[in-house]
This record gives C-alpha cells, sequence and structure tokens, in this order.
C-alpha cells in the first residue's frame, strides 16, 4: 500500500476532526457573542467534583468515594471489553463467546463479594 | 505447536476455580471459616501439585503462545507450591494469635499462587506482565493486611507505589524491545535478536528497563529498598510468605526471559545480572550485621541469597542453571524453617523481633534452639548441612564460566554474613536467658519446622538427587 | 533380613533420641532393647543364611554421590567377615543393652545413654556393611563420635571431659591417616568400593605412586596409612593413651565399645582389607611388631595398676596387639576369631567389673576391694569365668584363639613371626598374672573398704546377671565350638606344607565348595566358611602352617599362664608384704610399669607443650599482625560499612524510587559509554 492510499483511509477521520471542531468552536462562540455575560468567582472556577481545584492536594475526604471510583472503573472496564467482543463475536465463534462468558464470570465472583462484604452500601 | 491446548494449564485453572469457590464460601460464611479456608487451600496446593504431577512434563506451547509448558516450568511450579503450602501452614496460627484470622488470606495467598506459577511458564512479553501483576497485586494487599496497624499499611503502601514504578519500567522495557523487533513472542523475539549483528540500542535499554523491574520483585540490589521496610513492616506471616515463595517465581521468570528469547544478547545482559549479583551479596552481607530486627536481617539475608543465586545465571550455563535451581529449593526449605521459628518469638501473647529476645533460647526452649542453630549453620553454608551445598553448587558453576571475580566476592561475602548468622547462634547459646517464649509450637509449624531440619540434615545422604534433578529441570532452558 | 539388623538400632536411637524424654524411662528402654533384640536375631539369621550357605551378597541401598569418576553407593555389603562381625556386635551390644537397664538405673540420663548405645551399634554396624571406604568411613567416625559422647557421658565430671576430648583428639590422628589412605585407594585404583579394589588388588601389586620425586610403591603407601589409621581406633602402642583414660565412661561403655566392638574395629578394618595387605609384606612385618609391642607393654602396665578398669583396659590393649600380631602374619582368620572369643570375655569381664563396682557403690579402686567373694557369688564365678579364658585356659574360648594366633605367629616364615611368639608367651604369662592379681585383690584377703560400704555390698539384679550368663556362656563355648569353621583345616590337600604354594599371585582363590561345614569333613572348612571375603595368599598362610607346629609351641602358653596364675596366688595369696618387697627389688622396672612407661609424660612433653608453645607464638604473631590488618580490621571495616549501608535506609518512599532511578539510569549511560566505546 502507497503512502498516499494510507493517508487517504484516514481522510473521514480528518472530516470527523475538522466538523467537531467546527461545531464546538461554534457553540463556544455562539455563547460568547449571545449570552448575557456575568461572571462571579465560583463560576470562573473549574468544576472537579466540588473539590478545590487549586488548592492544597493533600485535604481529607471520605474514602467511601475511592471505593465507588475502583468499583466503577472494574465494570467500566469491562464494558470497554465488551464493546470489541461484541462487534466481532460473529468473527470469533463460540470459542471468544465462552471465553467472555468465562470472563464475566470471574467478575461476577469478584462482584458477589463486594456485594457481600458490603462495599455497595453507602453506610 | 501454536494450538489452544489447555491441559498443560490444569493446576493453574484448577487453583483459580478453586480460590474463586473458597472466596464465595468465604464471603458467606464469614471469618469463622478462616480455619476451613486455611486446610482448603492448603489440601488444594497439595491437589493442585499432583495434578501437576500427572500433566505430561514435555514440552508444550499453550493459549496460542502465551504460556510454555516444559520441564523447568514443572518443577518451578512444584517448588512454587510447596512453599505456598509451607507458608500456608505456618500462617494459620500465627494470624490467630494477631486477630487478623480473615478468610480473605489464604485466597489471596492462591491467587498469588497462580500469578506465580505463571510467571515460571510465560512465553510471552504480555503474559509475563500479567502473570507478575496478579501476583503483585494479591501481595501488595497481603503486605497491609493487618489494616489496624501502622507499620503493616505503611508497609503495604511502601510496596504498592514501589511496585507500581517497578511495574511501569517493566512495562516501558517491554514496548521499546516491541518497537525494536515488533513482537512480544519468546520464540519470535529470540529468532529475530539472533541474526542482529550489531543490538540497537533500543533493546539494550528495553533490557534494562526490564531486568531494572524484576530485579525489583527479587528484591536485588540496588531495587532492594522496600525490602527490609516491607518485611519488618507486613505480618510475620505475610513477611515468610514474602521471603518464601514470590522470590522463587520471579528468579524463574527471569532465568526464563534471559535464557529464552534473550539468549542471543546475553552479551549484554548477563553486565547487568553481574552487577545486581555482586550489588547484592556486598549489601546482604554488610548491611545486615548491624540489624537488631530479626525480620529485617532475614530481609538482608533475602537479598543476599538472591545475589548467590544470580551468579548461576550470570555464568550463563545450563550447570549454573541447574545450580540456581537447586538453591532456591534448598533457600525455600531453609527459609521456612528458620520463619516457623522467628513466628514463635511470641512473649505474653505478643510478638517480639528483637534478635535479642532470642538470648538464652537454648536454656528456655532448648529444641527449638537446636534447631534455629541447624538452620543458621546451614544458611550461613557450612558443611554438611543443605545449606552448604547450594552454595557449593553455584561457585562451582561460576569458577566453571570463569568467572572468579563473583566466586570470589561471594565467598567473602558469605564469611561476612555468616558472622550474622552465627551470632544468632551466640545469642541462643551463651547469653543471659531472657524470658521464655509462650507455649509450644502449633502442630503444623512443627511440621514445617521438623520436615525443614531434617532436609537440611539429611541432604548429605543424596545430594545427587536434588541436584540431578534441579539439572534436568533448568536443562529444559537450553534444549531449544 | 540385613535391614532389621543394620536399621533396627538407628531406627530405636532417632525414637528414643527424639521422644525419649516424652515417653518416660520405661519405653525408651523397651524401644532400644526391642531393637538390639531383633537386630541380633536377624544377625543370628544372616549367619545362618550367609556364613552356612555360602550366600554373600550385597544390598545396594542408593545412589550417595557421584562426583567425577568417584560414585559411592549406600549399600550393605553381607558377606561372612561381615556377618561374624554383626553378630559379635549384635549379641555383645544387646548384652551391654539389658546390662545398663539395671546398671545405669539410678542415672536420671539413661535415657540418652540407652539412645546413644543405639546410635553407637548403628555405626559400628554401618562401618561392618560398608561396601565402599567412604561408607566405612562414615560408620568409623560415628563410632568415635558415640564413644566421645558415651566416654563424656557424665559430663559434670571434669575428667570424664578430658577422657572424652582425649580420645578424640587422639583417634584424629588415625582417621586423619585413614582419609588419606582412602584417598591413595580412589588415586590407585579410580574407585573406593571394595569389590573393584580387591578384584584389580593383584593388578596394581607393583605400582609405584609418584610423590615429590619420590617413587614410593603404592600397596605399601596405602597399607600404611590404613594401618595407621587402625592403630587409632585400636589403641595401639603409641596411639593408645586414649584407651585407659577412657574409662571414665560408664562400665557398659567400657564393655561394648573399649573392649568387645570398636577398638576391635582396627582389625576388622584390616582383616577386610586383607587383599591389599597381602601384597605389602613390609606393612604386615610392621603390624606384627606393633601388635607384639602392644601385647607385650600393655601387658607389663596391666601388672602394676590399681584401678580394676584400667587393668582390664589394658588387658584389652595387649589382646588387641595379639589380634593384630595375627594380622600381621596373614592369619586374618585367626585374628577376627580371637575379636570374637575376646569380646565375649572382655564383655564378660567389664560388666563383671561393673557388677563389682555397682555392689561398692562406685568404688574402682582395688586397694579398698577384698574379701567380696562371698558377698557376690554370682559375679565371682563370672570373673573367674572371664579370666580363666583370658588366660587361655582349656577350654575356655581364649584358649582356642589366642593358642592358634600364636602357633601362627611361630609357624609364620617371617623373623616377626618369631619375636611375635616369644613375646606374646611373656605377655600370656603377665596376662595370667594380673588376671588374678585381680580376683584375688577384689574377692579375697580382707575387706579394705569400709564397713559403711561393705554393708551396702549385695548382689547385682538378675537384668545384670543374665546379660552376664550369656556373655559366659560365650567366654566358654564360642572357642571350642567356632574353632574349625573360624580358622581350623588343611586349605586344600594340594598345597599341604607351607613352602608348597608358589602359585602367580591372581589364582588364589579355589572354588568355594558349598557344603556344610562343622561337620566331620574339615578338610575345606576356613576356606568355604570365609569365601571370598577374606584373602590369604598361598605363600604366606601362616595358619595351614599354624596346624603343623610342634607340640611343644601348643602347650607352652597353657604351661606358662598356669605359671602366672601360681605367680599371682603365691605373692597376692600367701605372702601380703611381698608386691611390697617386690617393688623396692626393682624400683625402676615397677615404677616404669606403674607409670605406663611415661607414654603419658613424654606425650605432654614432646607434643602437648610444643604444641602450646607454638600456639603462644602463633598467638601474639596473630595478634599482633594477622588480627589488626585482617579480622579486626576487617571487622571495623565491616561494621563502617554496614552503617554506610544503612544510612541509605532512610524509610522515605522518594528516596527509594530515586535511588531505584539512579541505578536504573547508571546502568544506561554504562551501556551507552560502551556503545561508544565499539564494544
Amino acid at each position: 500500500m502507497a503512502p498516499q492510499d494510507l493517508l487517504i483511509e484516514y481522510l473521514p477521520i480528518l472530516i470527523f476532526m475538522i466538523i467537531a471542531l467546527g461545531i464546538s468552536g461554534a457553540m463556544v462562540l455562539g455563547s460568547i457573542l449571545v449570552a448575557r455575560q456575568k461572571p462571579d468567582p465560583e463560576k470562573n472556577s473549574a468544576y472537579e467534583c466540588g473539590f478545590d481545584a487549586f488548592g492544597d492536594a493533600r485535604n481529607k475526604f471520605d474514602v467511601r468515594f475511592y471505593l465507588v471510583t475502583l468499583l466503577f472503573i472494574i465494570f467500566d472496564l469491562e464494558i470497554a471489553f465488551l464493546f470489541p467482543w461484541a462487534i466481532s463475536l460473529k468473527g470469533i465463534g463460540v470459542f471468544g463467546f465462552w471465553s467472555m462468558v468465562v470472563f464475566l464470570g470471574v467478575l461476577t465472583v469478584g462482584f458477589i463479594y463486594e456485594w457481600k462484604k458490603g462495599a455497595l452500601e453507602w453506610e | 505447536m501454536m494450538a489452544f491446548d489447555l491441559v498443560p494449564l490444569f493446576p493453574e485453572l484448577f487453583l483459580a476455580v478453586t480460590g474463586m469457590a473458597h472466596l464465595i464460601i468465604g464471603v458467606w460464611r464469614g471469618n469463622h471459616s478462616t480455619h476451613f479456608i486455611f486446610w482448603a487451600s492448603a489440601a488444594t496446593y497439595v491437589a493442585a501439585a499432583l495434578i501437576l504431577m500427572g500433566v505430561s512434563w514435555g514440552d508444550a506451547i499453550v493459549l496460542n503462545g502465551m504460556f510454555k509448558f516444559d520441564n523447568f516450568a514443572g518443577f518451578m511450579k512444584l517448588i512454587i507450591l510447596l512453599g505456598l503450602l509451607a507458608s500456608a501452614a505456618l500462617s494459620v496460627k500465627y494470624l490467630d494469635d494477631e486477630g487478623v484470622s480473615r478468610f480473605e488470606y489464604p485466597v489471596l495467598m492462591t491467587f498469588a499462587g497462580i500469578g506465580m506459577m505463571l510467571m515460571v511458564s510465560a512465553n510471552n512479553l504480555l503474559a509475563l506482565y500479567m502473570a507478575l501483576e496478579l501476583q503483585s497485586l494479591s501481595l501488595y494487599v497481603l503486605a497491609a493486611f493487618r489494616r489496624g496497624s501502622l507499620q503493616s499499611a505503611e508497609a503495604g503502601v511502601k510496596y504498592f507505589s514501589l511496585g507500581a514504578l517497578s511495574s511501569g519500567m517493566i512495562l516501558f522495557g517491554i514496548s521499546l524491545i516491541y518497537g525494536y523487533t515488533g513482537t512480544l513472542d519468546y520464540g519470535t523475539l529470540s529468532a529475530t535478536l539472533l541474526p542482529m549483528q550489531s543490538i540497537p540500542v533500543g533493546i539494550t535499554f528495553g533490557l534494562v528497563f526490564l531486568l531494572a523491574g524484576l530485579a525489583f520483585k527479587i528484591s536485588a540490589v540496588p531495587f532492594h529498598m522496600w525490602t527490609p521496610d516491607v518485611y519488618q513492616g507486613a505480618p510475620t506471616s505475610v513477611t515468610a510468605f514474602f521471603a518464601i515463595v514470590p522470590k522463587i517465581a520471579a528468579m524463574g521468570l527471569i532465568m526464563r526471559l534471559l535464557f529464552e528469547p534473550f539468549a542471543p544478547v546475553s552479551g549484554q545482559w548477563d553486565q547487568i545480572v553481574w552487577f545486581l549479583s555482586a550489588a547484592s551479596m556486598m549489601v546482604g552481607a554488610f548491611a545486615a550485621i548491624v540489624q537488631e530486627n530479626i525480620k529485617r536481617l532475614l530481609a538482608y539475608s533475602s537479598i543476599g541469597n538472591m545475589g548467590y543465586a544470580l551468579i548461576g545465571i550470570a555464568a550463563v550455563s545450563s550447570t549454573g542453571a541447574g545450580a540456581v535451581v537447586l538453591y532456591l529449593l534448598i533457600y525455600l526449605i531453609m527459609t521456612s524453617g528458620v520463619f516457623a521459628v522467628v513466628l514463635s518469638m511470641r512473649r505474653n501473647g505478643k510478638a517480639v523481633e528483637n534478635i535479642s529476645d532470642l538470648a538464652g533460647l537454648s536454656q528456655t526452649q532448648p529444641m527449638l534452639a537446636y534447631t534455629m542453630a541447624i538452620l543458621m549453620f546451614s544458611m550461613s553454608g557450612i558443611p554438611p548441612m543443605a545449606g552448604f551445598f547450594g552454595k557449593l553448587v553455584i561457585f562451582q558453576a561460576a569458577v566453571d564460566a570463569q568467572m572468579y571475580v563473583l566466586a570470589v566476592l561471594g565467598v567473602v561475602t558469605s564469611v561476612v554474613a555468616a558472622y550474622y548468622y552465627l551470632r544468632i547462634i551466640k545469642v541462643m547459646f551463651f547469653d543471659t536467658p531472657a524470658p521464655a517464649f509462650d507455649g509450644a509450637l502449633p502442630f503444623a509449624r512443627r511440621a514445617v519446622l521438623t520436615l525443614s531440619v531434617v532436609f537440611v540434615l539429611g541432604f548429605v545422604l543424596r545430594p545427587s538427587l536434588a541436584i540431578v534433578i534441579a539439572k534436568n529441570a533448568a536443562g529444559a532452558l537450553f534444549a531449544g | 533380613m540385613e535391614f532389621i539388623a543394620v536399621f533396627a538400632p538407628l531406627i530405636g536411637f532417632i525414637i528414643t533420641g527424639i521422644f525419649g524424654t516424652k515417653m518416660g524411662k520405661w519405653p525408651s528402654i523397651v524401644i532400644t532393647c526391642g531393637a538390639m533384640f531383633a537386630a541380633a536375631a536377624a544377625s543370628i539369621y544372616l549367619f545362618y543364611a550367609v556364613n552356612l550357605q555360602h550366600a554373600p551378597y550385597t544390598t545396594v541401598l542408593a545412589n550417595w554421590l557421584t562426583s567425577g569418576e568417584l560414585s559411592v553407593n549406600w549399600a550393605l555389603r553381607i558377606d561372612q567377615l561381615t556377618v561374624v562381625m554383626m553378630c559379635v556386635i549384635n549379641i555383645v551390644s544387646t548384652c551391654v543393652h539389658v546390662y545398663s537397664v539395671g546398671y545405669m538405673s539410678h542415672d536420671d540420663h539413661q535415657i540418652r545413654f540407652m539412645s546413644y548405645l543405639n546410635l553407637f551399634t548403628f555405626a559400628m554396624l554401618m562401618l561392618v556393611t560398608a561396601d565402599n571406604l567412604l561408607q566405612l568411613f562414615f560408620g568409623w567416625e560415628g563410632v568415635g563420635l558415640a564413644s566421645y559422647l558415651l566416654i563424656g557421658f557424665w559430663h559434670h565430671k571434669h575428667s570424664a571431659n578430658a577422657a572424652a576430648q582425649k580420645a578424640f583428639v587422639v583417634n584424629r590422628v588415625g582417621d586423619l591417616t585413614l582419609a588419606l589412605g582412602m584417598m591413595g585407594c580412589f588415586a590407585v585404583f579410580g574407585s573406593i568400593n571394595f569389590d573393584v579394589i580387591f578384584a584389580e588388588a593383584s593388578k596394581y601389586a607393583d605400582t609405584d605412586f609418584v610423590l615429590f620425586g619420590q617413587h614410593l610403591h603404592a600397596m605399601t603407601a596405602i597399607c600404611l596409612l590404613l594401618f595407621i589409621g587402625s592403630m587409632g581406633k585400636s589403641a595401639q602402642i603409641l596411639l593408645h593413651t586414649w584407651l585407659p583414660d577412657a574409662m571414665e565412661g560408664p562400665t557398659p561403655v567400657s564393655a561394648l565399645i573399649h573392649a568387645a566392638t570398636m577398638v576391635t574395629a582396627g582389625v576388622f578394618l584390616l582383616a577386610r582389607l586383607s587383599p591389599l595387605f597381602e601384597y605389602a609384606p613390609e606393612i604386615r612385618v610392621m603390624i606384627t611388631l606393633v601388635g607384639t609391642a602392644t601385647a607385650f607393654i600393655a601387658a607389663t602396665i596391666g601388672m602394676t595398676q590399681f584401678d580394676i578398669k584400667r587393668v582390664i583396659a589394658y588387658s584389652t590393649m595387649s589382646q588387641l596387639g595379639y589380634m593384630f600380631f595375627a594380622l600381621g602374619v596373614s592369619a586374618y582368620s585367626a585374628a577376627i576369631f580371637h575379636l570374637m572369643t575376646h569380646a565375649f570375655f572382655k564383655a564378660l569381664l567389664f560388666l563383671s567389673a561393673g557388677s563389682v563396682i555397682h555392689a561398692l557403690s562406685d568404688e574402682q579402686d582395688m586397694r579398698k576391694m577384698g574379701g567380696l567373694w562371698k558377698k557376690i557369688p554370682f559375679t565371682y564365678i563370672m570373673m573367674w569365668t572371664g579370666a580363666l579364658a583370658l588366660a587361655g585356659i582349656p577350654p575356655f574360648a581364649g584358649f582356642y584363639s589366642k593358642d592358634i594366633v600364636m602357633e601362627a605367629a611361630y609357624a609364620s616364615s617371617n623373623w616377626s613371626g618369631q619375636l611375635a611368639f616369644w613375646m606374646s608367651l611373656a605377655a600370656v604369662f603377665m596376662t595370667s598374672f594380673y588376671s588374678w592379681r585381680l580376683i584375688i585383690m577384689t574377692f579375697h584377703g580382707k575387706p579394705r573398704s569400709s564397713e559403711e560400704v561393705m554393708d551396702h555390698v549385695h548382689e547385682s539384679p538378675s537384668v545384670m546377671l543374665v546379660p552376664l550368663f550369656i556373655l559366659a556362656m560365650g567366654a566358654v563355648f564360642s572357642g571350642a565350638f567356632f574353632y574349625e569353621p573360624f580358622v581350623g583345616g588343611e586349605k586344600a590337600a594340594a598345597h599341604g606344607e607351607m613352602s608348597a604354594g608358589h602359585e602367580e599371585a591372581g589364582h588364589h582363590q579355589p572354588e568355594v565348595v558349598p557344603h556344610e561345614s562343622g561337620g566331620e569333613d574339615t578338610v575345606w572348612a576356613r576356606q568355604s566358611f570365609w569365601g571370598d571375603s577374606i584373602l590369604v595368599l598361598d605363600e604366606n598362610d601362616s595358619l595351614q602352617a599354624a596346624h603343623h607346629a610342634p607340640k611343644w609351641v601348643k602347650f607352652s602358653p597353657l604351661a606358662v599362664g598356669l605359671l602366672g596364675i601360681i605367680m599371682a596366688y603365691l605373692i597376692y595369696m600367701t605372702g601380703p608384704g611381698v608386691p611390697d618387697k617386690i617393688r623396692r627389688a626393682v624400683p625402676a622396672l615397677h615404677a616404669l610399669s606403674f607409670n605406663k612407661w611415661y607414654f603419658d609424660e613424654i606425650y605432654d612433653f614432646l607434643f602437648v607443650r610444643r604444641a602450646f608453645g607454638l600456639g603462644r607464638i602463633f598467638t601474639k604473631a596473630d595478634r599482633k599482625i594477622i588480627d589488626r590488618f585482617g579480622p579486626d580490621g576487617g571487622a571495623t571495616a565491616s561494621g563502617a560499612t554496614a552503617k554506610l549501608f544503612s544510612r541509605f535506609q532512610t524509610g522515605f518512599i522518594y528516596q527509594y524510587a530515586f535511588v531505584m532511578m539512579i541505578a536504573v539510569i547508571s546502568l544506561l549511560s554504562w551501556f551507552v559509554f560502551r556503545a561508544g566505546q565499539g564494544g
């Protein structure tokens, strides 16, 4: 495959990026032009889950946040694996199907564990 | 060759399934079931070992080239299972005594065990990394197992953050290697490296990062800094586990990695190994001298021992590899025995860890003192104990490979190391007795101790047996 | 069967050694003694199966070690010689075990004692069943260890500790040469397995070693080393000083180790290696001379000692001398024969002496005994039996064995044999003299001990007397019974005269004719009994010649022995003042004998003080020069290094990570640097 052809392949992505840039740029510009501006410190600060974005990093907060985050990440990753699997299921066949079932089974064991341990209860 | 054949991985699969079953049982029944799960896990290890022995030990590449099963993997897995069994037996009573008897402990051990068993048969850099992480994550949790204790938590955090750093190095190394060779598979890797006239510096760099990360796992100097702190901070049974098994798995991993895919570039890595070995022996011998805490002392001792084992790798020969395997086996058994004694150091219901607490043990608990003395003699490599033969074959391999500097350094540091081993004996036998330790040893611990001492003393009767087995196992690495 | 015979004591030792104190006294005793009974029964069965059926065999247990050419097995070599030794060891040991049950019953550490005895027996059995020199050496050191432990059994006694150490150190000299001999064997034969060595001995009969440019006759050198090795263990003159001191151990130990079994290990070793010694005639002359000197000197010392156990100890030494000169004149089977009878009667004597000591509340000095015979009649009879056997009065066992030894010496074609005969004849006289001196001083005359002690005198319990009786049976009958199979009979009708056999070495072994021995047909008795286990070249066969010795040779020992008894009776029984008069008449001779020929003093002067002096010089040099720059300096430097290393260990994660990164970067720099160098 000549280099030219290779680049041609990526053309849709380029177009996609241009359109995306155009739309988001238009939205930002539009809000600046159209909307009424009335800034205050709260509005100017970055939004980050209720934390002060530029303060001391070492303040205490509830460890349960971490727990929830960690549990979320695991299942988030599961989803990330499930998408490509779902798309290529036709190609990888029965073997691929059962592989994922085993994977989900292992995750389920972990899920049962965290459930019984009470990790999902806030109080 | 490239087949999806699960049979050689049956032991690991069996462990995984039972491990998860234990997890479910445990979470349903709560911490009452800890003892049951401990013994069930121990039985699982035995069963896995039996399955392992039932599996054909011929060369097999499974899971599309991810894992390789050969004599070496088989033997190392057996050793690992043995170590798991010993650690489990050592832990039960200690956790009871410390009031941290939770059912996750044996389950974590099982998972770490699976990781370790996969490590020694990894045949792909990704499989290597995955197995390593499975092991490491379990170990991080174990290190911080006594959540209430500040020390234990500190140990866990230290181990975790430095471990993460080392994992990062490994990944970076792997990606460099992948970038320059275009493959992760061991077989393809060596086939790619073999015809190269000059090694691209990127591969060398990748190798350095990879080895640095792995050196962390076996706590070779200068990647050893975590060891004394973690050994001291972690619950003693966990320390025992750390000292006994993961080192062996990581060593097995390194051996396969260096002798199989990276054999063509042995001129590069043997300098790294040489340096790691020399530095480990030095630090292991000298830094231990001033230690007062026996767990810290054993940490340095394990650092030093890894240094000796690395000599065998630096020799780049099948004799050297055989010597390493034998050394690891002997090290495992001796360490189990030593920790059986250390775990029994309890006074008034509390664990004590200072060497001075052993004072006059020969009068208060003579049997314990004598077994400890035998083990210490063996550790310092005094004939006719098993430890002597371990060192002997290692140094022999070094001399065969004409690595006189390492051999001499090894002997010198052995002498220095003998000082602190013998000091323990001196404290036990000649110092004014400290108050006696609590009670008798529980059965499992006594069994481990007895078997260990019997092995250490009995080794001299049939040294050739173990030597030949170890040689055969290591020979598999050089077959290809 | 051989497993029971050899390993039962080991099992007994392990069980009682580990669990002894937990189990308590009686279970331990039952286990140790039971093990010995089993072993003894098994070895008697082996005697039937191997010696009488002429079926020697070797059981390989396992490969011990393989290193280059050297390959050593754990194996049990069960041949005729081994089985004879096993029977002697196990039977005597069983008797001593049972005896110890009574003798040591007041000791707090009886369990330990019994398990040590088991250990000793096992080591001794390992020694005799070895099929290679290394395993033999293992047993050799094992008995040395057990002997050390048992001599020093009463470790609160300073003298016992000193004696144990002395035994250990003196034995080291012999062990060293034994080890050297072993290495020599390997150098010549390329193997230390008996089968290989024996098969090739004749081939290497003329081989030379080259050492420092000197040519040494290989066989002579090896045999010399092995012989010195055996001298240590068997307390031959020059290396004998430990044996009398070893009497500090409990009496059963003296009986078992220092009379019946361990000290005869040297005799066994030489007999076992007869195929080597047959090719080293010079060494055999030396053995004869050393044996003769030992027999004679020990007998002279025995005449003047007052400690009852020391008298018997010197007697043991003297009898070992007999065995050695028998070996020296190639009468190996006669030596083993005497070994066996001696084991019985000397164990009997020791145990009887133990019984006396027991009766007198641990009194060992004969000057404080006397007049005991009515109070302990059984012991008295036993002592007589032993003494009669020792003095060689027919029909007791000693008569047969001692006579054949002396006849063989007389008939030997060598001048040293003649010397041995005459010297030993003198020793026979002294032997019977001191034996009856012992009996008379102990049992007759007026009681010389305090009344309190005399009131306590009592016969020992039957658990001590039964073993005595069994040993007495051996001391009475073993000589007559085993004379024919052990030493009797012509070698072969074809070469009837001693001058007949001058065949080529290598064709010396006639076929073993399988038929019952001990029956009427005794022409082949000796040969068929021992089979291949002992080799005697035809031209050296002094036993053959011994059967043709003149009549007066056969009877003179008996006559001299009786004379000794009469002398002892005259001097000690009739005239209480006579001994003193004799002492005053020949003060120099008495002093020489009483002070044991000043061996200890000479050694003290020659070696001990020299060694101390040398030690002092070395100490000074060591402290001033070597220590300052070596260990002490090294230790200081080590300490400093240790502190340096531990200073790195700060406990901060970021520093640890920093060190790791530095290390990685240094390694990378090294490779970059090397790549720049073109490496």
